[in-house]
């Protein structure tokens, strides 16, 4: 080990002296749904690589997306801040925040940011800026959206799928078997899935969920959320069209494919998995609506963490540009799911192709003209669980009512803000 | 000056012991204790992240994790862990032990077989038993429906999540424990059971009068090593659970990990550092006492 290390620290000094060295700089990124997308990640990298001479990408797999927060914060602590990371869409916010990341104008040189960020649906925008500044370059996006078997809607009865909160009610409890031996609908309850499907419901009711232009607020003794932790928990325990407990994204996949839930609430992110492994007829469609039809912004952008140097920087900007060019991001949205967050990816011809021969993958994009940003604020993990916690609670305790789960997550979720609160809107002279 | 006299020379503090062992604690000294003092002064500020000086606030970290639901509750699942831990994988560890003391053909396959699990990494058993513990279609729910019982939600549900917990570390640290009671009944002296026999000892009053004192060293040492593996393993959980639902398996390291790397409070986690370390090494202290007093010594 210790030969390798220095026989490697002879080449990469012997590399380093010679006149043409290719600036080798760290991407860190997540693969929250599958193994193979970390594969396709590394292909890319590697076809980076060859494609020029002046930069050289290592790409380290991360995790999941909390994971790979955590591992490049300790990267960066540790004296080794990494150039390129793919990071939560909405952690961007506390990251420019902690002034851990450094703003894309510090990289991008001549580059109009502005006229680029015009290139990307609007729904992604506001996660992508902080402070007026643009900090991330969305990659990856996604929003919650509804699959359904249609050979069980068929069986059932239903023509076609449920568009408001009522119509998913009646369907969910028309398609459950009893006895545990069909589930209506099951939704991932897991952390991280289950805030931003709480977020998705509360939009769908109406709500803000968070202040999205002042991060030291949240709304969740709300009645718009209030009624969101009350209709999902009423799957549960009073339709009783979904199990009861916390049932993670694996468990709900799995159960869609072996036909023990009739429709299933996923990231767009998984269509190209749903589509691989469902060998049944199915189909998304957009996420019921009570007052109106609205979702969160999910997925993951690119940023580029503080203390590298600026040869490190303009290596980071050629990845980045390269990475999020129209035709590079059309094509990991085809191979994954997620949607293209640059609006020009749809004008390419591949891009086309595609989405006419399959027109699930148009549905996310559909959606989008309903998108809102992804909740982020102060300390956004710690806030996003206060509410997580009430939602697994109430899945899990039919005594537990929504007002008092609501009213604790609020309290605990102030909590984590005082201090952000404190500093700011409360500082008065 | 007269050369120094005999007698000063004798009283005088042997030097070279302790440059002996000076480079064993410069060793500690740099990768152990410094790191403990600098938890210490650590948990004594309000640092918020790793590069932040944070100011000194006393016992104030203390005194929050101490009125908060979360620790608090880490700090009780931590304890039921460790019950539920411990105690199962100790009896079944000696008990297997005991089973496969002589070595025949069959026992060494049998050991083998039980040894296994702690061959697996924790985080590699933990995405395991996410398979074998996933309802309705899990491997657990497969053969119990046979039995007629249906599905169960075995991680989701708050009141079995840490059970489930509970045996996957059972199933993976009693053949490992098994080792130790192994060894240690090699050490257990034949004459003093067939004394026990010829007095007309049944079994069971021999393994209990003599062999579990004999073992008391055993039993001391296996106790401690599980106790710190209930605190000082967490892949599971955060495979598996996460320390839901609802906290329902909250560990302290997992509760730990979550302040300092994901909540962004230095403060709080050293803090919590230091209670656990405190409590460890007081559990670790007590149990060593009470046991080896135990121990029985030849006559």
């Amino acid at each position: 080990m210790f030969f390798r290390s220095a026989v490697g620290a002879l080449c990469a000094g012997l590399i380093a002296s010679s006149a043409v060295a290719a600036e080798r700089i760290e991407f860190m990124f997540p693969a929250p749904v599958q193994g193979k997308l970390s594969r396709e990640m590394q292909k890319l990298v590697k076809e980076f690589n060859s494609s020029q001479s002046d930069v050289e990408v290592v790409g380290v797999f991360t995790g999941s997306y909390d994971e790979t927060k955590v591992k490049s914060q300790a990267a960066a602590e540790a004296g080794k801040p990494p150039a390129v990371v793919l990071m939560s869409a909405n952690f961007a916010t506390e990251l420019a925040m902690n002034d851990l990341i450094v703003p894309m104008e510090q990289l991008a040189g001549d580059t109009d940011l502005g006229a680029m960020m015009e290139e990307f649906w609007p729904a992604v925008r506001p996660n992508a800026h902080f402070a007026g500044k643009v900090y991330s370059i969305p990659f990856q996006n996604s929003t919650p959206i509804l699959y359904y078997n249609k050979e069980h809607f068929a069986e059932a009865g239903i023509s076609k799928a449920p568009e408001t909160w009522a119509e998913w009610v009646d369907a969910a409890k028309k398609l459950t078997k009893a006895d545990g031996e069909r589930w209506g609908i099951m939704m991932p309850s897991n952390y991280d899935y289950n805030g931003w499907l709480v977020q998705a419901l509360t939009m769908a009711n109406g709500g803000q969920f968070y202040n999205n232009v002042y991060p030291g607020e949240i709304f969740y003794d709300h009645a718009s959320t209030q009624g969101a932790l009350k209709f999902w928990r009423d799957f549960a325990h009073q339709h009783k069209a979904m199990p009861t407990g916390v049932t993670n994204s694996k468990q709900v996949s799995t159960a869609f494919f072996s036909g023990k839930a009739s429709m299933i609430v996923l990231s767009t992110g998984a269509l190209t998995f749903v589509r691989e492994n469902a060998k049944f007829d199915y189909d998304v469609a957009f996420m019921p609506r009570n007052i109106r039809n609205s979702v969160p912004i999910g997925g993951a952008s690119l940023v580029s963490f503080k203390g590298t140097t600026n040869t490190q920087k303009k290596a980071a900007w050629s990845f980045i540009s390269w990475l999020t060019s129209a035709e590079k991001i059309g094509h990991w949205s085809r191979f994954t799911g997620y949607f293209a967050p640059r609006k020009t990816a749809y004008d390419l011809p591949e891009m086309k192709k595609f989405v006419s021969e399959h027109p699930d993958a148009l549905r996310a994009v559909e959606q989008l003209a309903y998108a809102g940003p992804w909740i982020a604020t102060y300390n956004t993990v710690a806030v996003r669980k206060a509410v997580e916690d009430e939602m697994q609670a109430l899945l899990s305790d039919p005594e537990l009512t929504f007002r008092e789960a609501a009213a604790r997550a609020q309290e605990n979720a102030d909590k984590v803000l005082a201090p952000y609160a404190e500093q700011t809107a409360l500082s008065l002279q | 000056m007269d050369t120094p006299s005999k007698t000063i020379t004798r009283h005088r503090i042997p030097l070279r012991p302790y440059l002996l062992l000076l480079p064993a604690f410069l060793c500690l000294a740099a990768f152990t204790y410094w790191p403990m003092l600098q938890v210490f002064l650590a948990s004594l500020t309000d640092k918020k992240r790793a590069g932040d000086a944070g100011d000194f606030i006393g016992i104030g970290n203390y005194r929050t994790i101490f009125t908060e639901a979360d620790f608090l509750g880490a700090l009780a699942n931590n304890a039921l862990y460790a019950a539920g831990t411990v105690i199962p994988s100790v009896v079944f560890g000696f008990l297997f032990a005991l089973a496969l003391r002589e070595t025949t053909n069959l026992s060494a396959i049998l050991r083998s077989a039980l040894f296994f699990p702690t061959l697996v990494p924790l985080v590699g058993a933990a995405a395991i038993f996410i398979f074998v513990f996933m309802p309705d279609i899990g491997l657990l729910d497969y053969y119990l429906a046979k039995l007629g019982l249906s599905a169960t939600n075995w991680l989701g549900d708050p009141d079995l999540a840490l059970i489930s917990l509970m045996a996957l570390t059972t199933w993976k640290n009693a053949g490992y424990y098994m080792l130790f009671f192994l060894a240690g009944l090699q050490g257990v002296p034949q004459d003093a059971e067939e004394a026990a026999k010829i007095e007309g000892a049944n079994w069971l009053q021999r393994v209990y009068f003599v062999i579990v004192p004999m073992l008391g060293p055993t039993f001391a040492f296996v106790v401690v090593i599980a106790l710190i593996s209930a605190v000082s393993q967490v892949d599971h959980v955060i495979v598996m659970t996460e320390g839901g639902p609802n906290n329902a398996t909250n560990l302290l390291l997992y509760y730990i990990y979550q302040q300092a790397h994901e909540f962004y409070d230095l403060g709080k986690a050293t803090a919590a550092t230091v209670v656990t370390l405190i409590l460890l090494l007081t559990l670790s202290f007590l149990s060593l006492r009470t046991m080896e007093r135990k121990v029985h010594y030849e006559t």
